[in-house]
């Protein structure tokens, strides 16, 4: 919607459409990535002070700006960008030149694109598609293929083992992902980002917002089913065993140093940012206030998006510092043989809920 | 290498090199897989081999006791303390009783340090990162206990042939019991964290079975054999010091999750050898007589008497053994520590076979080893 | 020392030897009590050798029969098994000096014998006694179920030192026999897999053995001298 906005907005748009076009996709795409940037700055904060103090630490302290860390460690993800930025880019005489280059950007376009469609409020959304969940589902899967291109490219046996597990835990839970996703489709009977959202507006069972996740027990579960398989897809704990560090080093990434690393940090926040969106606007009402009513003109959306996203990313975290990690086999396991068929009970569960009450 | 129609698979031999994040030490594990699954895991150690053995036949039995620390440097009291038995027990002395006590305290509460130690870093492994820093808040307050005693915090060099180097400072029984009664109450919180984890369970029960048979041939001891459901521990089966005067149980693996002798045993069995090793200190802080001098049987100089023994105390990894030579000379002819962590490490290639990188990890983590010891 | 303080100190020595501990311990004077412990201690040795000189009045008897009683039932199971191979009976039964040549029946024996059932190898430990002649390996042994230990001690020249190796009996032995090769260069023959453990596999030379010389550098770096006598 934003872009069509725009295009609106330039008076002599019809008369130079390619080059409108592209101005307008960049003047879109640069908040975007300076999103991503700031966000990532603000996640691997949150990151370090809430996982210090779920270990009974403090985390980064500082007494001031240029102080050790800043008051509080603020100026702490600072620091570690400048570092990333400022190290030496080394890439092993043996490795596939042409590949390793090109793998972490690959990996970063697959986390930036999805973000076109995430609905951050009625009137911020890139790209207002009517196919946007459709368009994440496809596209996120672009990842995949920089994580192989890295791990094959590194020339390390311990490099390739990390791709290898990384490529099929992902491809592997996409499906519980999706299909989750299909249980809401069927209730709100369009793919459209706005749209799946709008239909959520309203009261259900008298006093619960008219969320997709209180409107039947299935999709109670359904929210649940997703949003471990989305844990899953951005490689964290429980579900991070390709890089486990403490039996192989960096996983995928171990040869990878400066700011090709920071771009594999970068998108891994980014993808976890995109999953929270998708969960928010599926199955948590998105833009809407949880209180019909109040705060929720458009401008309050942002605001909704925003903290329902964060949680969700808290949560993620939370995991992250309490669980031991699981075992290939069993993280395989547990997505072949339980996610995937209460995935199928769900849609069923859905479908009959829908048709036989609602 | 096989042939599977007209492809061939060959085995791959992954380097887990001298260098790694488990933070066991320097060890080098040659892993030979097939795809996933490890058919053989080859130690290679060696690489923190200070020569203990030759330097001990150039110096004195006194100047040998700090170097005693640093060999198992997470136990150094038990270290100490097995060196310091085999010595009394081949030169006939008999220490006074506050001293036996003073000793037994320490030895425990290294015991809980150790262990506390061994089951953070086994979170860590397998991917737990915030019991690893609870355990190690707990361990603090028992290092200061140290610090406050002897002065140092890892390396003591506190217990000498015939005492102690420093007597219990006026407010030992009060910090001690304030400790205890502080830390007891925190076992099961970390049980809930990470013991009944079904995640953590998952990964460590009925993996790297061990058979009671093959612990005890390959010479394991401590936690390891008695998580195999095997009762030995040398403070009741032989005992030394004052052990004897103490009540308490000795925990033994029952198969509880998973089969008996798997990895979640032996953690299980460290776990409740804490608990037991509190009630141990209880006892003693009632039971310690109120005055004696800690240097009182400290000969002038250590010349033992020609022959030899061989002595094993209980150290947190299982029986440490000294075999000392004396020719009458004030400098050991002959000093051979039996380390069990070598015992436990040997082990480590017969009941990883058959199973997944993860799992040799997991394994490595439950033995718990440490290269200091190994190599000397 | 004066006259007085001899006195004193052979007194407070006669209390201790006693059992009273408390009047050593009470002395003021630090170095007239250092005395008194230094004098407690050469008392106490001299008791023992009296005692040890009086008991082998006791066994210089010629009775075979009251000999063989004072052995552990260890010791007389191994002589009456294999009466060839033993060389020697060291402190009461509890020391056995075995020839090497059939050390590996003799291992299988303690080990699976209902009455020896020695299944743990407490520790296994090489020795060189400086004498021309002799390397030794002193074997520890214990059983789990009798609760017994006995010690067997196998000796082997210094230029071809060769002992069977007991590593598919008790499994640790593996790399405890390792461990032995690498320091004295043992060979433990049949052993499944004999190389050096702790030093570095292209090390030179036995180095625990008491004529070791060090190499001056190993690959170019310098190897430090281990500090000779005690100072």
């Amino acid at each position: 919607m934003t872009v069509d906005y725009l295009i609106d907005l330039i008076p002599f748009a019809t008369d130079f459409p390619g080059l409108v076009f592209i101005a307008v996709i960049i003047a879109c795409a640069v908040p975007i990535f300076m999103f991503i940037a700031v966000y990532a700055l603000v996640a691997i904060y949150a990151e370090l002070k809430v996982s210090s103090f779920m270990q009974d630490k403090v985390g980064p302290m500082g007494q001031g700006v240029g102080l050790h860390a800043g008051k509080w460690g603020l100026l702490q993800p600072v620091a570690d960008a400048l570092k990333l930025i400022l190290k030496e880019d080394i890439i092993p005489s043996t490795a596939d030149r042409k590949l390793f280059i090109m793998a972490p950007f690959i990996v970063f376009i697959g986390a930036f694109i999805t973000m076109a469609a995430l609905p951050f409020s009625p009137t911020i959304i890139v790209a207002d598609m009517n196919i946007g969940i459709f368009y994440i589902l496809a596209v996120s899967s672009l990842g995949i293929i920089g994580l192989i291109l890295a791990g094959w490219s590194s020339n390390n046996k311990w490099s390739l083992y990390g791709a290898m597990r990384s490529a099929a835990q992902i491809v592997s839970y996409e499906i519980p992902a999706a299909m989750s996703i299909i249980g809401v489709i069927m209730l709100t009977s369009t793919l459209s980002m706005q749209g799946i959202i709008e239909h959520q507006s309203g009261f259900v069972w008298g006093i619960l917002p008219n969320w997709i996740i209180f409107q039947n027990p299935f999709t109670f579960l359904s929210f649940f089913i997703f949003f471990m398989s989305g844990v899953a897809e951005c490689n964290r704990t429980p579900f991070d065993i390709p890089e486990a560090e403490s039996e192989l080093v960096a996983g995928a990434f171990t040869e990878y140093s400066g700011m090709r690393y920071a771009f594999f940090f970068l998108s891994e926040y980014a993808n976890m940012f995109v999953v929270s969106g998708v969960a928010v606007t599926a199955f948590l009402g998105g833009w809407q206030s949880p209180i019909p009513g109040l705060m929720d003109s458009s401008g309050w959306g942002l605001f909704w998006f925003m903290s329902k996203s964060l949680f969700l990313i808290f949560v993620m975290m939370w995991f992250r510092w309490t669980w031991p990690r699981l075992r290939v086999d069993q993280l395989m396991s547990v997505c072949w043989k339980g996610f995937i068929p209460i995935a199928f009970f769900n849609i069923f569960g859905i479908g009959l809920w829908k048709l036989i009450i609602g | 290498m096989k042939e599977i129609g007209s492809i061939r698979a060959e085995e791959m031999v992954l380097n887990i090199g001298p260098q790694h994040p488990s933070t066991h030490g320097v060890l080098r594990l040659k892993v030979k897989t097939d795809g996933e699954i490890v058919s053989e895991v080859i130690p290679i150690i060696g690489y923190l081999h200070r020569c203990f053995e030759k330097h001990a036949e150039n110096i004195t039995y006194e100047q040998v006791i700090p170097f005693t620390d640093r060999c198992d440097y997470i136990a150094s009291m038990n270290n100490n303390f097995g060196f310091v038995v085999a010595m009394e027990e081949l030169m006939d002395i008999k220490v006074p009783e506050r001293v036996e006590y003073i000793r037994v305290i320490m030895a425990e509460l290294n015991r809980i340090a150790s262990h506390l130690l061994a089951l953070g870093v086994y979170g860590l492994d397998i991917g737990a990162f915030t019991p690893f820093l609870h355990m190690f808040r707990d361990r603090e307050r028992i290092l200061d206990i140290f610090e406050l005693t002897c002065g140092a915090r890892l390396l003591y060099n506190y217990m000498w042939v015939g005492g102690v180097s420093h007597d219990l400072p006026r407010n030992f029984e009060t910090i001690c019991i304030d400790f205890l009664d502080y830390f007891e109450p925190n076992i099961p919180e970390f049980n809930q964290l990470l013991t009944t984890n079904k995640i953590f369970i998952e990964r460590t029960a009925d993996v790297g079975v061990m058979p009671a048979e093959v612990a005890i041939s390959y010479g394991v001891s401590g936690p390891n054999l008695r998580g195999s459901g095997v009762k030995w521990d040398v403070r009741k089966d032989e005992p030394y010091s004052v052990y004897d005067k103490f009540d308490f149980e000795i925990p033994v693996g029952t198969g509880d999750h998973g089969t008996l002798g798997d990895c979640w045993d032996r953690y299980w069995v460290r776990m409740l050898e804490m608990q037991e090793s509190c009630n141990i200190i209880r006892q003693a802080l009632k039971a310690i007589p109120d005055n004696g001098d800690v240097h009182a049987m400290v000969p002038k100089k250590i010349r033992p008497p020609k022959g030899s023994i061989y002595r094993r105390t209980e150290s947190p990894r299982g029986d440490l053994g000294y075999y000392i030579i004396s020719d009458g000379s004030p400098t050991p002819f002959r000093l051979k520590m039996r380390s069990p962590a070598l015992t436990s490490l040997s082990v480590l290639d017969e009941i990883s076979a058959g199973w997944m990188i993860s799992d040799v990890i997991a394994i490595l983590g439950s033995l718990d080893i440490v290269l200091g010891e190994i190599d000397r | 020392m004066t006259a007085d303080q001899e006195k004193f100190i052979a007194d407070v020595v006669e209390k201790a030897l006693a059992g009273d501990m408390d009047a050593i311990n009470s002395i003021e004077d630090r170095s007239v009590r250092a005395k008194a412990k230094a004098s407690l201690v050469k008392a106490k040795r001299a008791a023992k050798a009296q005692q040890k000189s009086d008991a082998p009045a006791e066994s210089d008897s010629p009775n075979q029969q009251e000999t063989a009683e004072t052995q552990s039932p260890l010791s007389i199971l191994l002589n009456s098994t294999y009466p060839d191979e033993i060389i020697e009976v060291l402190d009461e039964g509890k020391t056995i000096q075995l020839h090497p040549k059939q050390w590996n029946e003799i291992a299988t024996f303690l080990r699976d014998h209902p009455e020896a059932l020695l299944d743990q190898m407490e520790c296994l430990t090489g020795v060189d006694l400086g004498t021309e002649d002799a390397l030794q390996v002193r074997y520890n042994l214990h059983s789990m179920k009798h609760r017994h230990k006995i010690e067997i001690r196998i000796n082997t020249n210094r230029d071809k030192p060769e002992i069977p190796s007991v590593e598919t009996i008790w499994r640790m032995t593996d790399w405890f026999e390792r461990e032995a090769y690498d320091m004295y260069g043992i060979v433990f023959t049949n052993h499944r897999d004999l190389r050096r453990l702790l030093c570095p596999e292209d090390w030179e030379g036995w180095p625990l053995r008491k004529d070791y010389e060090e190499p001056e550098t190993y690959h170019g770096i310098m190897v430090p001298k281990v500090k000779e006598g005690w100072e």
